[in-house]
């Protein structure tokens, strides 16, 4: 455990090595939360009640809410193991009596910690200045559905990001390819980062919800905004957790698979 | 040069069907959802549905273009901290047209056909005038101007503090708000918008004389600005290269 506690503080301090690019990261994460808010805004600008499924002050928590899930959810350090594994720098990893996956959870877990505590502050600027009415869940049940939700988006966003970062034991020339398509693309759009997935037509998002990606991010958000009943929430999040399964038992074996075709290229 | 930058691109071509497909996918996204938006909302922000189909359109058509001609730009930085930019700067070719234009990528040149493509049918949907396209067409071509000025000025800043990646993600996620009109944004965002960073300028302004809803005078002075910014550029790109210490050569 100490071990651990280490890695997680010296991981919190390397974040603080590169301030710039922790700041510009950041700054870009308000960006698309600008642009989400004041689409919405101006979709229910001289509009009372409801538009699929939203209300005005419902789809600007939408638009808050995103910072602070994609905060828990997205931020990652392990997005760097496909270029360690393409570089051949894992090597050096696989000499040291430490936990390949636990090693990775626990720096996962130090970079969510920084930015839960930026998106925290970024909020509440934005409160300052944008100043929207928005949605409190009240409902105790509701909260504690919400944070089982983000558990379960943070095992599955771990685990395909794990999945596409060992493309490279086969490919190493595709590393960065296989992440900007696979985390920056796919996943920013099919996880509800970028727009509500039930404003899609009702056969695309049916199709979506059987795939890992709404539980990410629209999922979460949903639960929290109280748009889901009781047998919805159990339904979600029992297919969030059968592909938090699926997905790990995935990467384990592509992992002892990769590792028997790893050539420590560039060492 | 840009044979190089092909040869380069086929040489490396395996991640390169990936890029393409995450461009695509990333577009058809984006398009489908403002489709089934503004077909639900029947327009935004006083704008019909297929005006802010094609504000987008023309901000994917400038954003894809600048992308293309200036990709080189993203790879700026290595030149100057390593000094390799010594190499440049004694070859007779303009240094700023090589750092600038020196590596089109031919992702981008794929893409741009259908891009055009689409442009022109939302374009059509909205029945614009002969004045009205050709007032497109120079306001296009006014915000490839402005866009230029920017990556000169993202270049410039890479000289005096050797930061590229983030300046220019910056500017890429500045102008990403021109996604739509920037009559949508509240104050102060609307004043950077349209002022500091003339995003407005850049992307909505083209599409709104397609429109017809610029004046003559408007787009006389959207051309004065435009010009104006670059040969700005140009005298900051001076000023800068003259702190060029060429560390490390």
């Amino acid at each position: 455990m100490k071990k651990f506690l280490s890695i997680f503080r010296i991981s919190f301090q390397q974040e603080f090595a590169y301030k710039l690019n922790f700041v510009m990261w950041r700054i870009r994460n308000v960006m698309q939360i600008l642009v989400f808010f004041f689409l919405w805004n101006a979709v229910f600008e001289n509009r009372t009640g409801d538009l699929l499924g939203y209300n005005k002050e419902k789809i600007l928590t939408y638009a808050f809410m995103l910072l602070v899930i994609r905060a828990i959810t997205l931020s990652s350090r392990s997005v760097d193991v496909s270029g360690q594994i393409s570089r051949g720098e894992l090597s050096n990893f696989l000499v040291k009596p430490v936990n390949f996956f636990k090693y990775w959870i626990t720096r996962d877990l130090s970079s969510k910690f920084l930015n839960i505590i930026f998106s925290l502050l970024e909020i509440t600027l934005l409160l300052i200045f944008l100043k929207p009415n928005l949605f409190f869940q009240t409902s105790f049940l509701y909260v504690v559905f919400f944070i089982i939700s983000i558990i379960v988006a943070i095992i599955i966003f771990f685990a395909i990001s794990m999945i596409i970062s060992f493309i490279p034991f086969w490919f190493p020339e595709i590393a960065w390819g296989s992440q900007f398509l696979f985390i920056v693309v796919v996943t920013e759009f099919l996880s509800g980062s970028f727009f509500p997935l039930d404003v899609l037509p009702m056969g695309v998002y049916k199709i979506l919800k059987i795939t890992p990606f709404p539980y990410l991010v629209f999922v979460p958000i949903k639960i929290y905004l109280g748009n889901l009943n009781y047998q919805e929430i159990l339904v979600s999040l029992g297919i969030g957790t059968i592909w938090c399964f699926i997905l790990l038992i995935i990467m384990k074996r592509i992992w002892l698979k990769g590792l028997k075709v790893y050539e420590a290229v560039g060492r | 040069m840009a044979k190089n930058s092909l040869l380069i691109w086929l040489a490396s071509r395996s991640s390169l069907p990936l890029f393409l497909l995450g461009k695509v996918i990333r577009y058809i996204f984006y398009f489908g959802f403002l489709y089934f938006l503004v077909g639900q909302t029947k327009g935004l922000a006083g704008y019909e549905s297929n005006q802010i189909l094609f504000f987008t359109a023309t901000y994917v058509l400038i954003d894809t273009l600048a992308q293309f001609f200036f990709r080189s730009v993203y790879s700026f930085r290595p030149l100057v901290i390593s000094g390799d930019l010594d190499l440049i700067l004694v070859k007779p070719v303009n240094a700023l047209f090589r750092v600038l234009m020196g590596g089109p990528d031919p992702v981008d040149l794929i893409t741009i056909p259908p891009i055009i493509a689409v442009v022109v049918y939302i374009g059509s949907l909205l029945s614009p005038s002969l004045l009205q396209i050709f007032y497109y067409i120079l306001l296009i071509i006014n915000g490839l101007l402005i866009a230029t000025a920017f990556h000169v000025v993202v270049l410039s800043f890479g000289i005096i503090t050797l930061e590229i990646d983030h300046t220019i993600m910056i500017y890429r996620d500045l102008t990403s708000m021109g996604r739509l009109p920037v009559d949508i944004y509240k104050e102060p965002l609307k004043g950077i918008l349209t002022f500091l960073i003339p995003v407005g300028v850049m992307m909505t302004l083209p599409a709104k004389a397609l429109m017809g809803l610029v004046n003559p005078l408007g787009i006389v002075s959207t051309l004065i600005f435009g010009i104006a910014l670059l040969m700005l550029s140009f005298k900051f790109w001076n000023f800068a290269l003259k702190k060029y210490s060429s560390a490390s050569s």
